[in-house]
């Protein structure tokens, strides 16, 4: 029906603009509401979430320099404790690193000071390479064979080649661009770090 | 159709997006031909709404379907447990699947709604024999699709359900125990057997459903829709020939079924979050044990939707006639538009033989779909064996009352 | 046509074949439950905890998703229904290691997370209140004739009044419908709002329609 024979019938086509407009407008509302089960259903699920509770550390065996590995989220998480050797190692290598004071790094307000940790002797690091995602190797010693001579000690990782100190800083002119993230965590008590939970206060337990 | 090619030419010379798209893809003609310019008899009443509903069915179950197969599992060990995930880990889970579980109930009302209006009106006469075949293979296929996703929760009743129904391939002679068999996959309803349900009820017959519905439209606009009074609008045509008492599809039957289409989904939110089990119709109480080969539940009933042919199946005593029976209880439907040959359509001008017999007909069915819900009684058998007979009494008789049929005078244009 | 007439004939001429349905033969009495009442839940859990958990498990239920939905913390859940044994994020396991419910009962304790929608709380309320002692002593229950379950809440209805031990069975009713499906109460509170907002949907539809029709002329 053409809009003059609409007129000649006294039809109004303001009016049924109005209407159509409005109730395409609800209708478009409601079908956004009926959107929102289905994207968030892709939400990790209540099982997914169980999966991913924090999971807590016994820190009493680990020997100085020792390294232990744990699943989190299906990620593994290192827990290093550094000798004093190691920490004073820390500061020397700080010219040659890409983000020394961890401005462009993931971790925790409470974890972004020199060397990365809540307590300076245990490291709780994500044991996964910030470039492709590989599996950085753990090379405590000085000078390892498959680092170099220069080797102060820290993480290699064989995929690139990119290598990160003993706090998990990167060094310059490697493929990873950041730190290693560091994993929200706190101390329950002195022997026992819960890794997935902030602490209560500010960097204490 | 005359408006086509101008149509066609003016989006030519469009160079909008529209215009552009036109030209490589019959766009504006196919919303024209189908939509814009379907021209559809003015007089159509509740029972045209139940066409759209069922496509607005298909699409919820399509999409709620593909949402749980995120999720599930299929497989014997898995299947259940992935339900009740679903049902309590997932985000939202509960919803989409009770809005799967309630779209399947919801689909059969609608359908057998839809169906009911083609007897009612004569929409399965001359010119519309295809238009009411595509449908009864669509119902088919349907029932196909039904009963396979009934297995997939691998709860009590879609064990014992599906054991039920395989078996009744075993009544067919010679070939019939081999053949379910070769259905199950294994000796007993398994882990085999779920996968090839799932994959059947995921792929194929959605698939299937799909090509079904696009012939069913198709070939329902080839030769225009039919209309509580069953006279043909393409008789009286304006100077344009256009029918007279035919409305273009959009807006007017648009907005009317978008109202239908709105009133149905509170039905159906209504059921979704108030009566999600429908009485234990819906979702079945003995599908929440897990599946158990070793262990029959005490009644064992198939899924409303499926009892009338059920309760055909149980009135006949013998295993294979049984079978025979409630297939061709099925089949007897696709003959309707030869067994009914009464010239005139709408149950309006028909005469008094037809309307005692579609009566007894729609009471029959009703009866046997209550009866094939109870368990098995002396008494209840017996009156499912009567309504059995009723049943295919309306086929029978049809054919000889309708040829003298004493009609009313059909009006000439549509009321 | 013919064909159909002989089978027509032969549907009439069958006989009347019979066969008789079984079934359990108790009336059950109204649980009167309410899933709203957080303190029933919250005694359900302890009940559920101290009397069914030695046997029964709620293998689809976590206590964190307990605690949230009734109206405990983290610490709580554990504390009350697992005495500090388990994680939060544990499922809810049956105390009695595998095997032993066999040798002991005869028979696997089935988990009850969803016995409430298969049997329905009434049935739960009626089985705890229905044991009686035989002739010889031994415990069995009007609901489920020869169930190898003994009588749990005898200490409850011996030394407790009448409506305690009513409560109690109603809240170990009550616990085991929430579990049974945890969601309902959320879509209980979402439903009507879903059907409001339709509601004023039609209203819009239905005056379009009207609008439009009215170009149409019966």
């Amino acid at each position: 029906m053409s809009t003059k024979e609409h007129k000649s019938k006294g039809v109004d086509l303001q009016r049924r603009k109005i209407l159509t407009g409005a109730t395409g407008v609800v209708g478009a509302a409601g079908a956004t509401f009926l959107a929102v089960p289905f994207v968030s259903s892709w939400q990790p699920s209540e099982k997914a979430k169980a999966a991913g509770a924090p999971v807590d550390i016994d820190l009493s065996k680990l020997q100085p320099g020792q390294m232990v590995t744990v699943s989190w989220r299906g990620k593994p998480v290192w827990v290093v404790r550094r000798t004093p050797d190691m920490l004073e190692r820390l500061s020397a290598s700080d010219s040659q690193l890409r983000d020394p004071a961890s401005q462009e790094s993931i971790q925790p307000d409470y974890c972004q000071n020199p060397s990365r940790a809540i307590n300076e002797e245990y490291l709780v690091v994500v044991g996964i390479c910030t470039h492709l995602g590989c599996a950085p190797l753990y090379r405590p010693a000085i000078g390892s064979p498959d680092v170099g001579a220069d080797w102060q000690g820290g993480f290699f990782c064989p995929c690139h080649g990119s290598r990160f100190d003993l706090a998990g800083r990167v060094f310059q002119s490697v493929p990873a661009p950041t730190n290693l993230e560091i994993p929200p965590h706190h101390f329950v008590n002195a022997n026992l770090v819960r890794i997935g939970e902030d602490p209560k206060k500010e960097g204490v337990a | 159709m005359s408006h086509k090619h101008s149509e066609t030419q003016a989006s030519e010379k469009q160079s909008s997006l529209l215009g552009w798209l036109d030209r490589r893809y019959p766009l504006v003609s196919t919303w024209n031909e189908h939509v814009g310019e379907y021209y559809a008899p003015k007089n159509f009443n509740f029972w045209y709404f139940f066409g759209s509903l069922a496509l607005l069915v298909l699409v919820n179950q399509f999409i709620t379907g593909i949402w749980l197969t995120m999720s599930y599992k299929p497989s014997a060990a898995e299947a259940f447990n992935s339900i009740e995930y679903i049902m309590r880990d997932v985000e939202w889970g509960w919803l989409i699947r009770y809005m799967h579980s309630t779209g399947a109930s919801a689909f059969f009302i609608v359908i057998y709604l839809h169906m009911m209006r083609g007897l009612l009106y004569g929409s399965y006469k001359e010119p519309r024999e295809l238009v009411w075949l595509l449908g009864m293979l669509l119902f088919l296929v349907l029932m196909a699709e039904a009963f396979m996703g009934y297995l997939l929760p691998w709860g009590q009743m879609s064990y014992w359900g599906a054991q039920v129904i395989i078996s009744l391939f075993g009544a067919i002679p010679v070939i019939g125990p081999d053949l379910a068999l070769w259905v199950r996959g294994d000796f007993v309803i398994s882990d085999v057997t779920l996968n090839r349900f799932f994959a059947l009820h995921v792929i194929a017959l959605p698939l299937i459903l799909i090509i079904l519905v696009f012939m069913h439209i198709v070939a329902l606009h080839k030769v225009g829709s039919n209309n509580p009074d069953g006279v043909e609008i393409k008789k009286y045509k304006n100077e344009s020939g256009l029918p007279i008492d035919g409305i273009p599809f959009h807006p007017y039957y648009s907005v009317k079924d978008s109202m239908g289409a709105v009133f149905f989904m509170i039905l159906f939110a209504f059921v979704v979050f108030y009566w999600p089990e429908g009485g234990g119709f819906f979702i079945e109480p003995p599908n929440f044990e897990p599946a158990n080969p070793l262990k029959t539940p005490d009644h064992i009933a198939p899924v409303w939707y499926f009892t009338p042919f059920y309760a055909i199946l149980r009135a006949v005593p013998d295993k294979f006639l049984g079978v025979v029976a409630m297939g061709g209880a099925i089949a007897v439907l696709f003959a309707m538009p030869w067994l009914d040959r009464c010239k005139v359509k709408s149950i309006r001008y028909r005469g008094a033989s037809f309307k005692l017999l579609l009566t007894m007909f729609v009471v029959s069915f009703i009866a046997l779909g209550y009866l094939g819900t109870q368990p098995s009684t002396p008494e209840l058998t017996k009156a499912a064996q009567l309504f059995t007979a009723l049943y295919f009494a309306f086929f029978l008789i049809l054919p000889f009352t309708s040829v003298n049929e004493k009609t009313k005078p059909i009006p000439e244009r549509v009321h | 046509m013919k064909k159909l007439v002989w089978m027509f004939s032969l549907l009439l001429a069958m006989p009347f074949a019979a066969q008789s349905a079984g079934g359990p033969a108790i009336e059950l009495e109204p649980a009167e439950n309410n899933l709203r009442d957080q303190n029933s839940l919250q005694r359900g859990a302890v009940l559920f905890s101290n009397y069914c958990m030695a046997c029964h498990s709620l293998k689809y239920m976590r206590y964190n998703r307990i605690a949230r939905d009734i109206g405990w913390s983290d610490e709580e859940v554990v504390a009350k229904m697992a005495y500090g044994m388990n994680s939060v994020v544990d499922d809810v396991e049956t105390r009695m290691l595998p095997g032993v419910g066999m040798d002991v009962l005869g028979t696997e304790p089935p988990d009850l997370s969803l016995m409430a929608r298969l049997k329905g709380t009434d049935y739960i309320y009626t089985f705890l209140r229905s044991y009686y002692q035989d002739g010889q002593g031994k415990w069995n229950n009007h609901a489920l004739e020869g169930t190898s379950m003994p009588n749990v809440l005898e200490g409850i209805e011996r030394h407790a009044s009448s409506e305690d031990y009513a409560q109690a069975a109603r809240d170990i009713s009550n616990f085991l419908e929430y579990v049974g499906e945890p969601a309902k109460m959320k879509r209980m509170d979402l439903g009507w709002k879903v059907i409001a907002f339709l509601l004023v949907l039609l209203l819009l539809t239905y005056i379009l329609k009207k609008e439009y029709w009215r170009d149409i002329k019966h």
